[in-house]
């Protein structure tokens, strides 16, 4: 067992002491700080409220809103919204908190896509990049069996999306944090779920929406790895699984009418629709038929993997 | 030099689709002995290497090391073996001594001061913290050679070793393997197209030609360099010298085109051409030919064709 940490230490070595890895974490950090700026420049950003004075507020920048929608009936929905929220916390009694590095990193959920992105990025080179560099020889004639190295290079992968997923959150909160401040340990918000409105905790929200999106992160991520042993072709591996990954839920559309659209991988990897009260989007689907669907495609991309893997020739060129 | 086992290929065969490439080789290797394996480009020299560290599946027969099948007992069998296979390729994003931790971790009991050992005999200590990428093809190949000895292996399996590196660099590879084998008991493989490398470093030849083992040829030095010599004489009337060889000499020569050639020692030579000259024989040139196993190796490949 100490022999397999050595060699997911090998790979993490080989995923981290290249150039293009360092380049993808400053590339996350420039987009963070960029939203952080942006949101601090055009954000109508809540500094938070007075204790005391927190109704007379809110009933102010109510009534200013409303005023804005009949000048303008173009925002008014958006305003809508806002003025709804805003009831809420009149009518519960509930002062709200000011924006704070809680909720930047709740709203930094979608940079999770682009975690997705570098994740494919590794997993679809890491197998196919050594038969690129051809080092793939020297790492194969060594008294360890090729499952056991194949083994050791998908663990790498996922140790790097989690990371990765660690270092956005993290970096989110800090930049946040510096930005914005931190309103409290466990700050709760009032959003807009499709039940109506509710009064959240932030921490739960963060917790739940970067969770429903690992799972697509990790298929794809075992997609990309699967395509780059069978093909050992790394373009291919990370082109074909962005363009599914860009173009799924459009799949999904198109063979909706269709018996079998609910078997697409696609229409299971988003877990959410089970919950809140959402609709799925097939009717007849359920949580256990998407996870036992989800399952499947899963261990077949890692079956695919490692019949290739381990049972092809290694031959020239 | 003892001379146990280190390497043993039974029968091997190696299907590709239906074209078979590899046609039942069988021989083996000593302890102590560097073996060549020579053949034309295409012949399946680096086929024959693959199947023997398990990059490929044999289809037929077995490959033993130290009497440990590569395909029932791949572990223990790949222990023993040390290689490069084909170009020494490494991760040119590390630095060298990186490279080397990388493959020192996939073995246990692997010391700092075995790593050391090593770098030192392939001569590399100043080039250990700079990146491989930017390393010359003879330092990559210096390298290769300490990441196949790291692990002190029985047997050390080099494809085209000396590909790409300059004179100096062929010698110094020669050196290191020569002292290999006698010093640590190693038995060394080595492939080559290049006879003349491969006569200099082995103590036997096995040739390969289209798939199939056509020879196996003792590389004996000392009887190479001291005995017989094939001798090549430009002499007019030819006739006369031939005659000439037989009776004074009890020397068998025959004719080739406008020369007379046979086997001598090279002591013999200058009284052979004083025969010669004393019978009023004119002599043009006389000329030792460089290698007799040049000639074989010719006989044996003919034209380098590719089936």
């Amino acid at each position: 067992m100490n022999n397999f940490f050595k060699l997911i230490y090998n790979e993490s070595l080989k995923i981290y002491f290249r150039k293009s890895t360092w380049i993808m974490y400053i590339l996350l950090g420039v987009i963070i700080l960029g939203l952080a700026i942006m949101v601090n420049i055009y954000g109508e950003v809540n500094e938070g409220y007075e204790q005391n004075s927190w109704r007379e507020a809110l009933q102010e920048e109510n009534a200013e809103l409303t005023r804005e929608s009949e000048q303008d009936p173009f925002f008014q929905d958006f305003n809508n919204s806002f003025i709804e929220i805003n009831n809420y916390y009149l009518e519960n009694d509930i002062q709200p908190a000011g924006y704070d590095a809680w909720q930047f990193v709740m709203e930094n959920e979608m940079l999770l896509s682009i975690v997705s992105l570098l994740t494919i990025i590794v997993a679809a080179g890491i197998v196919a990049n050594e038969f690129r560099w051809g080092t793939i020889k020297l790492l194969l004639i060594r008294p360890i069996s090729r499952t056991k190295i194949l083994a050791s290079k998908y663990t790498a992968v996922l140790l790097f999306s989690l990371f990765t997923l660690f270092f956005v959150l993290l970096f989110s909160w800090l930049v946040g944090a510096v930005f914005f401040g931190i309103e409290g340990v466990n700050p709760y918000i009032v959003l807009e779920k499709h039940t109506g409105l509710e009064y959240v905790s932030i921490i739960g929200e963060i917790i739940t929406g970067y969770g429903f999106q690992i799972v697509t992160l990790v298929m794809m991520a075992t997609f990309a790895f699967m395509i780059s042993t069978v093909f050992r072709n790394s373009a291919l591996a990370i082109g074909t699984a962005i363009f599914l990954m860009m173009v799924g839920n459009q799949i999904v559309f198109f063979f909706m009418e269709r018996s079998w659209a609910k078997y697409i991988l696609f229409a299971n990897t988003d877990l959410s629709q089970y919950t809140n009260g959402n609709t799925p989007w097939i009717e007849g689907m359920t949580l256990g038929f998407s996870i036992t669907v989800l399952i499947v495609y899963y261990i077949l991309f890692l079956l695919f993997s490692w019949l290739f893997f381990t049972k092809r020739d290694v031959a020239g060129h | 030099m003892s001379k146990e086992l280190a390497m043993e290929l039974i029968n091997v065969r190696k299907k590709i689709g239906k074209k078979e490439i590899i046609k039942g080789l069988s021989f083996s290797i000593h302890k102590g002995e560097v073996f060549g394996l020579i053949g034309p480009n295409g012949a399946g020299k680096t086929t024959t290497i693959r199947m023997m560290v398990g990059l490929m599946q044999l289809t037929e027969g077995d490959v033993r090391i130290l009497g440990k099948s590569i395909k029932s007992d791949y572990k223990a069998a790949v222990r023993e073996v040390g290689a490069i296979v084909e170009n020494p390729e490494m991760y040119p994003f590390m630095t060298g001594s990186q490279n080397l931790n990388q493959y020192a971790r996939m073995i246990p009991g692997i010391t700092n001061e075995r790593l050391r050992e090593v770098v030192q005999l392939v001569g590399l200590e100043k080039a250990m913290k700079e990146k491989v990428g930017r390393y010359s093809l003879g330092m990559r190949q210096r390298l290769g050679i300490a990441q196949a000895l790291l692990h002190q292996p029985s047997v050390l399996i080099l494809d085209e070793p000396t590909n790409g590196l300059d004179p100096a660099g062929i010698r110094e590879i020669r050196m290191y393997i020569r002292r290999l084998a006698i010093e640590k008991n190693v038995a060394v493989i080595i492939s080559s197209h290049l006879l003349s490398e491969i006569e200099l470093m082995c103590d036997r030849i096995g040739v390969i030609k289209n798939g199939e083992l056509v020879a196996i040829q003792q590389v004996n030095e000392k009887t190479e360099h001291n005995h017989l010599k094939q001798v090549q004489i430009e002499a007019t009337p030819i006739e006369q010298a031939i005659q000439l060889l037989k009776t004074e000499h009890d020397i068998h020569a025959v004719q080739e085109k406008e020369q007379i050639s046979f086997k001598s020692e090279k002591e013999n030579i200058p009284a052979l051409i004083q025969t010669l000259v004393g019978h009023n024989v004119s002599v043009f040139q006389v000329g030792i030919a460089t290698s007799t196993l040049e000639d074989k190796f010719f006989d044996l490949i003919g034209e380098n064709t590719i089936e």
